[in-house]
């Protein structure tokens, strides 16, 4: 699958003939398609959510049934309307998301759209993380593995990509958080930093919520020194997910491309295999890793609930293990719905970036 | 291009070296506290795994929300460290002026750390609106005899009762419905955001919030303008940190990065601790009350039962009273975190005695088969009896199961009974137990204000909220007598005959009582003095 979107390989050492224009006409046609297709994508998305959250009855029995009296309850289904005919709160529903009202919290009694400036940022620099750990493991290995194709490296690298993507996110958090911090005691436990930095971060003047980001901006090294120690084990523990299937990819990718005409006119120039490998085949192999890289935000974000929930790291992903817990459903709907608008937009980014990259996606 | 593609390789692997490098010097995150901050010394950090539901008291009746609340909200009475009496917070005096009014006057010059004057128009409006709003997960229903409140003056304030001489009064007053808010800030007939609140700062308590993460961080400074009963903080600042999950709250205490973690760690946490020299477990006694429940209509013998029988319904609470091993069951499945209970009201209240400590088993605390064998063959029981044991598997601690599967065991071993052991999930038991679905069930309990009363009206009087179908005019008019007794040595005896009168009806087994626990740093000081009978957790008193 992946060797359809190659990307055109370097031509530093004048292997290839001389290029003819890509056509880019169809670049302008692409985005507006691309970006039209976000729309029913999110409906299906919300649609499939909400359907789906009624299957077992209405939110306020959901959250309060057993807590209060009938009477009570009914009255509050009355009053929040429930008990009106499905497709009438469906449209409705969607009424509201279009003018971006998510909905109130059923147990805590919060704009569930606050959720996204509040935890959003938490989560985003989680995956930040992540996908950095993803890329700078998944890469160099993908390709010390095509070059040691069938050698012990090799073998031991493939275990290794199987091993990281096989293992489920909260055991790796498990065995990450037991080995470096409470045996070796070299990280810290849990959390995004300490109370102090925390502290510190959240008295600036218009902090981001990106931790690392506001302290740079202020200058901090200590609480940027913090809230990387603490970003390590939970960056680790989701990007290894993605970087065991980064290695695959590349791996496999450079190996096709090293069979390739052009490959072989620069082995019989006497081009070295490494120069082969850095310089001509890491190309075409990054091109589907860009695509996939949409992909894996959904997987990413999925990943993210158990990272968050493990590690304490109070982001989207942990608010909605927390609204799961308390059965508040307005508020697992409502930050489902958000995690769906991210995945559709990233998407959608990546797909124009990768359409930037290689003019043959477009079409 | 190729400077472009040099240049994004070097900062790849500048970034990486740096990440790693900042790691490395960083090392483990070792004491988080404050201090890092501009509180300078004597801040201290709580860890908890409660949660605020909201922080306006008119919306909220939980442990989590009313933790916060007693640091910044002030109380017309409270209660001073170490006890559960209330007494003047920032009253200058409260009291009965007639059977029906109760009467407080405020200390001068209180006011918010907003500036605003704190006077009896304030007081008015913090009741009266608990009352208006009426929410449901709010405290309204503890000021069921408040007829209204009248302000006399700017420092005094008069609370008309319908019903004469409450004495659980002065204690809702201290409880969740207590708190004294600012009517220039709050709503008079809404709940108010979290955030509304923090910006307007309506606190007049020990502490100003100064900054609020909605249960992930919340940064306390001690209010210089505070002139109640608590007197100044131990402490500079306080922050409290909020954990899911408990074990990590177990871990950051050990490894210094809190200096207390308060509720809710659990028995294996506790008994963990107990042994890591870096810390210190403190207990204190804890208000929440286990026991199991008889339906009088439906157990066996029960009213509305084939074979209904009073003598022989009670033969069978008597002896399940006489073989149960509280003791037993608070070590070995609790590690001691719980301690057995002889009354229905637990140890450590005013007036609470332990009356089945001698009534039943071995009169010591410890079962005995023979006194249940009797009790059978009194009653003319032919044993073995089953029984339909119900327990609920999530709302009262992961460990109920193992609770319950003990309890089986010591009936059964005693050859009286056949424990059919059942277990539902919260949602479907709280409705089926009071539709008489179950015979014989597990049931908890935590005060609304810490006060006797609270374990005995809502559960023995007609109409109770157990629904068992237990009425003793006896009880009831014990009941009633306690709680309009003014004397109070006459009150603390009224309240035992009434304990004592329960324990031989025995409509419910008490069967253990929480211990509060907090664990904190070997440098921390004066946590044992919040760990008392009024259940508040008093940073104020913590300092390192």
């Amino acid at each position: 699958m992946t060797t359809l979107i190659e990307a055109p390989p370097s031509d530093a050492d004048g292997l290839l003939p001389t290029k003819k224009k890509a056509s880019g006409g169809g670049l302008g046609q692409y985005i507006l398609i691309r970006f039209l297709l976000i729309f029913p994508t999110i409906l299906i998305l919300v649609t499939l959510v909400f359907f789906l959250m009624r299957i077992t009855g209405d939110p306020i029995t959901a959250a309060l049934g057993g807590r209060l009296p009938p009477e009570q309850l009914a009255e509050r289904i009355h009053a929040a309307g429930y008990d009106r005919p499905i497709f009438v709160q469906y449209f409705e529903y969607l009424g509201q998301l279009i003018t971006g009202d998510f909905g109130t919290t059923l147990s805590d009694n919060r704009q569930v759209s606050e959720m996204l400036t509040t935890y959003g940022a938490a989560t985003l620099e989680l995956s930040i993380n992540a996908l950095l750990v993803a890329l700078v493991v998944g890469i160099p290995l993908g390709m010390v593995a095509a070059h040691r194709r069938d050698k012990a490296p090799d073998a031991v690298l493939r275990i290794f990509a199987i091993l990281c993507y096989a293992t489920p996110v909260f055991f790796a958090g498990m065995l990450l958080k037991l080995t470096f911090s409470v045996w070796l005691g070299w990280l810290p436990v849990a959390g995004r930093a300490k109370t102090s930095t925390e502290l510190a971060l959240t008295a600036l003047q218009a902090p981001t919520g990106i931790y690392w980001l506001d302290a740079v901006r202020s200058g901090n090294m200590a609480a940027l020194g913090d809230v990387i120690a603490h970003a390590v084990l939970p960056a680790l523990a989701l990007g290894l997910l993605t970087a065991g299937i980064f290695l695959r990819l590349v791996r496999t990718n450079v190996i096709g491309t090293l069979g390739k005409d052009y490959v072989e006119a620069g082995r019989s120039r006497g081009v070295s295999e490494f120069r082969l490998v850095t310089k001509h085949a890491y190309k075409p192999a990054l091109i589907p890793i860009i695509t996939v890289m949409g992909l894996q935000i959904a997987v990413m974000l999925g990943g993210a609930v158990l990272t968050e929930t493990t590690f304490e790291w109070k982001g989207l992903g942990f608010q909605l293990a927390t609204y799961l817990t308390a059965r508040d459903f307005v508020a697992v709907q409502g930050i489902v719905v958000l995690l769906a608008v991210i995945v559709a937009v990233t998407n959608f980014i990546v797909d124009i970036v990768a359409a930037l990259i290689d003019p043959r996606v477009r079409y | 291009m190729a400077m472009n593609k040099k240049a994004l390789q070097s900062a790849i692997a500048l970034a990486g070296v740096s990440a790693f490098a900042l790691t490395a010097c960083t090392g483990p995150s070792g004491g988080g506290t404050a201090s890092g901050s501009a509180s300078g010394g004597g801040a201290i950090t709580y860890g908890t795994t409660d949660k605020v539901v909201t922080l306006d008291p008119a919306g909220s009746y939980d442990a989590g929300s009313f933790m916060v609340m007693n640091q910044i909200y002030p109380f017309l009475l409270n209660s001073k460290p170490g006890t559960a009496d209330s007494t003047p917070d920032i009253a200058e005096s409260a009291s009965f002026t007639s059977p029906t009014e109760y009467t407080v006057k405020l200390k001068s010059g209180l006011k918010f750390a907003n500036g605003h004057a704190l006077t009896s128009s304030d007081v008015k409006f913090s009741i009266d609106r608990v009352v208006k709003i009426n929410d449901d997960n709010g405290p309204a229903s503890l000021l069921g005899n408040l007829a209204s409140v009248e302000v006399k003056d700017d420092s005094t304030v008069v609370f008309k009762l319908k019903e004469g001489n409450d004495q659980v009064f002065p204690g809702v007053l201290a409880a969740n419905a207590g708190p004294i808010v600012d009517e220039e800030v709050f709503a008079a007939g809404k709940l108010m955001s979290d955030d509304d609140i923090v910006k307007g700062k309506p606190f007049a308590g020990p502490y100003t919030i100064e900054s609020y993460k909605k249960n992930e961080l919340v940064s306390l400074k001690a209010n210089p303008d505070y002139k109640g009963l608590l007197g100044k903080p131990a402490n500079d600042s306080a922050t409290i940190k909020y954990y899911a999950d408990s074990n990590n709250l177990k871990l950051d205490v050990q490894q210094g990065n809190i200096d207390v973690a308060g509720r809710s760690l659990t028995a294996t946490d506790a008994a963990d601790l107990e042994k890591d020299s870096k810390v210190k477990v403190h207990k204190g006694p804890g208000g929440e009350l286990r026991y199991i429940v008889f339906n009088f209509d439906t157990m066996p013998f029960g009213a509305k039962t084939a074979d209904a029988d009073p003598k022989k319904a009670l033969a069978v609470r008597q002896a399940m009273a006489d073989v149960v091993d509280r003791d037993a069951i608070a070590t070995q499945v609790y590690k001691g975190t719980y301690l057995p209970a002889y009354s229905v009201v637990p140890d450590g209240f005013v007036g609470a005695i332990k009356p089945l400590k001698d009534m039943y088993g071995d009169g010591n605390g410890k079962p005995s088969l023979e006194k249940a064998k009797k009790a059978f063959s009194d009653a003319g029981v032919t044993a073995p009896v089953t029984l339909k044991l119900q327990y609920n598997p999530d709302h009262y601690g992961k460990s109920s199961g193992d609770e319950y599967a003990m309890i089986k065991e010591q009936l059964e071993k005693s050859g009286l009974f056949k424990v059919d052991l059942q277990s539902t999930e919260w949602v479907t038991y709280s409705k089926d137990r009071t539709k008489d679905v179950y015979p014989v069930y597990q049931l908890g309990w935590f005060p609304d204000y810490s006060d006797a009363d609270n374990y005995l009206t809502p559960f023995f009087i007609p109409g109770n909220f157990l629904k068992n179908h237990y009425e003793n005019p006896a009880v009831t008019d014990l009941i009633k007598k306690q709680l309009t007794t003014v004397d109070k040595a006459e009150r603390e005896k009224v309240l035992g005959d009434a304990q004592t009168a329960v324990a031989k009806d025995l409509s419910t087994l008490p069967l253990l009582q929480g211990a509060q626990l907090m664990v904190a740093g070997k440098d921390v000081q004066g946590v044992d003095k919040t760990l008392d009978a009024s259940f508040k957790t008093r940073l104020g008193v913590i300092s390192k």
